[in-house]
């Protein structure tokens, strides 16, 4: 089990992933907009074990995103 | 194996691999980046059909502009310049020129046509900024220059647009005699008929080949022939007018006959019109350049992955972050490089890599997210694309090092300018853009840009812009090419956030001020799109996502086929100073 957290502050502006989703670490899992940017946050190889952010919510650097098995 | 061994090939032969394949395509991205490319391409067909038709010159015996380019360059090496650059906004849309770098027998040369489908290869207004572009290319690169002439003159119904003015249509002649002091050739093969400017373009070069029919004088038939001076025209003026005109067609001054036979100042007279490009070729063989492994470090080797992927990994949406490193991976030989500093300075990359065997400085804007603590010396997180202390040491380390080490250089930017704020200005952000720009004009190494996507504020000029007059050679676009001073949006909040305030403070509606704020983001998008960008001359062509690494080549081999200083390859820092 691995914590998936935000590199960044910002607002989830995509969420790519569900869980039970096998993953690769060239996935794009969410987009996040920080500094007027929309920065793609990558995980290592997996299966998606919770997802716990939504489209439009706003998360702090380190927040857990989501947990990766 | 080339011609030669290679030196110290310990750190040269093999160096770290760069990148990685392609996880998968991205067919809309792909698309939106080639629909602009589609775009620019119709752009650069309405220049060349306008004007006469190629079948009707062709029908007299002539060659167009392209078809005489066509005819002298080697097959495959023809990279365009200034395509479609109209910076006067010409009803030819065009300035009457065709240009861009090419080899002719084997070496580069800078290359320029008159175009004479319109006005008989007419100067017209922009014309001579175009030229003086070009001969600048020749001078940084120290390349011959060979012109393509065929020029009636100036528009002289427009003569005030061009013909005065300290960078006006007299400037270029100047500008041979410069070259010329420098030791760089010109060579030119005349056509058709070229007075007054068109003669001064004529005898300004170093060697005149001339086809049969070609003249070219101080004054033509027209000014010879002159006008009763009553200070208007009467049927008595015009009848005059008809009578010299027809004698001065049929015999125009300055014939081969009296410069050729009587001057002697045109070298060679030749029968046809392939004959002049065949003695332009026979003149380029005899001109010094080095053998082409001479100053190779390795062998050429083209990337790993293909340049296609370009158009999965350049986000068309100028918003999204992308792996610059990848893209990087794509232009390089062998996707091989290798990292100055990698540890420092993240939001931007500069490494010693090869192109077509030689060695090449590049820099580029890494894009996304820096990673906690960066900028050091900030409580906010970084961001790539914008530049901060440690990059700006870097990028000026690096360029010193270049240019000690006489290696060419080539910048790939996509950037949001510098960072601001009073803790940015403590970081001294102003001090150290304006250090890069002393150690870019104190290398004296010729540069190139290609601005990837955006080109904004000062980071556009640090960045070996194209304003590093003595530097940059030439500056390529992109379909996502973007250059403005700042974003659109940034600017509108800039000119109208005072009148916002002082709207609401007297209770007016905001909405006339919201639609002057959208109209001018709307401004700022038009005239930030490739094409705007390519006829201002704010880039010197746009060119497809897989052709980059073509005009890389020729500007690197361009370098390296005549350098007027070199540093011997085991007398290099910057690699010493990366290996460590």
């Amino acid at each position: 089990m691995a914590n998936l957290d935000s590199p960044i502050a910002g607002k989830i502006l995509e969420v790519y992933i569900k869980v039970g989703q096998q993953i690769t670490e060239d996935d794009e899992l969410f987009i996040i907009e920080a500094m007027k940017m929309e920065n793609p946050v990558y995980g290592d190889a997996g299966t998606v074990k919770e997802v716990n952010v939504k489209v439009g919510d706003r998360v702090q650097e380190g927040d857990t995103l989501a947990i990766i098995e | 194996m080339g011609d030669y061994e290679y030196s110290m090939h310990p750190y040269f032969k093999e160096m770290p691999a760069l990148g990685k394949g392609l996880s998968r395509r991205i067919e809309q991205n792909a698309e939106e980046l080639k629909t602009i490319e589609a775009e620019i391409a119709k752009e650069v067909e309405r220049v060349k059909n306008s004007g006469k038709a190629t079948e009707a010159l062709n029908k007299k015996g002539e060659l167009s502009a392209w078809q005489r380019i066509d005819y002298l360059v080697d097959p495959g090496t023809w990279c365009p310049l200034h395509t479609i650059y109209d910076p006067a906004n010409n009803e030819e849309k065009n300035t009457g020129v065709i240009d861009g770098l090419g080899k002719i027998s084997g070496k580069w040369a800078v290359i320029i046509a008159s175009n004479n489908k319109v006005m008989a290869g007419a100067w017209l207004a922009g014309q001579a900024d175009n030229v003086l572009r070009v001969t600048d290319i020749a001078k940084r690169l120290h390349l011959p220059l060979v012109w393509v002439l065929n020029c009636s003159g100036a528009k002289l119904m427009e003569q005030e647009e061009l013909y005065a003015n300290r960078r006006g249509s007299g400037t270029p002649f100047f500008r041979h005699a410069e070259l010329q002091k420098l030791g760089i050739p010109i060579i030119v093969g005349i056509y058709g008929t070229n007075p007054a400017g068109g003669g001064y373009h004529s005898i300004s070069p170093t060697i005149l080949i001339a086809h049969k029919n070609a003249n070219m004088a101080v004054g033509g038939g027209g000014i010879v022939g002159g006008m009763n001076p009553k200070g208007y025209v009467d049927e008595e003026a015009a009848e005059s007018l008809i009578e010299q005109t027809r004698m001065f067609k049929a015999t125009p001054p300055g014939r081969v006959e009296i410069h050729h036979n009587g001057t002697g100042f045109m070298r060679d007279v030749c029968d046809t019109e392939e004959e002049v490009l065949d003695r332009i070729k026979k003149y380029m063989m005899d001109l010094p350049a080095y053998a082409k492994d001479f100053f190779r470090v390795a062998d050429p080797a083209e990337p790993k992955f293909p340049a296609e992927d370009l158009y999965s990994l350049i986000p068309f949406n100028q918003k999204r972050v992308y792996p610059m490193h990848e893209v990087l991976a794509r232009l390089f030989d062998n996707s091989e490089h290798m990292e100055f500093r990698p540890d420092y300075g993240p939001e931007v990359y500069c490494g010693l890599v090869k192109i077509d065997g030689y060695l090449c400085g590049f820099v580029a804007n890494n894009q996304g997210i820096l990673g906690k603590g960066y900028p050091r010396y900030a409580d906010y997180q970084g961001i790539g694309g914008k530049l901060y202390r440690e990059g700006l040491i870097k990028m000026n380390e690096f360029v010193t090092l270049c240019g000690r080490d006489r290696i060419p250089m080539i910048w790939v930017q996509d950037t949001t300018g510098i960072d601001v704020g009073d803790t940015a200005e403590k970081a001294e952000m102003l001090g150290l853009g304006m250090s890069l720009i002393y150690s870019i004009e104190q290398s004296d190494l010729p540069m190139m840009s290609i601005i990837l996507r955006k080109g904004t504020a000062a980071a556009h000029y640090v960045l070996g812009g194209p304003q590093a007059n003595n530097n940059n050679v030439f500056t390529l676009g992109t379909a996502a090419t973007e250059v403005y001073v700042m974003h659109g949006e940034t600017a509108a909040a800039a000119s109208y956030a005072r009148r916002l305030v002082k709207d609401n403070d007297e209770s007016k509606p905001l909405e006339p001020t919201i639609h002057k704020m959208n109209d001018m983001i709307k401004d700022y998008y038009d005239k930030s799109r490739p094409a705007y960008c390519a006829k201002k001359g704010y880039v010197d062509e746009i060119v497809d996502l897989e052709n980059l690494r073509k005009y890389c080549i020729a500007f690197v081999g361009s370098y390296y086929q005549n350098p007027v200083s070199i540093c011997a390859a085991h007398q290099m820092l910057t690699p010493r100073v990366i290996k460590g």
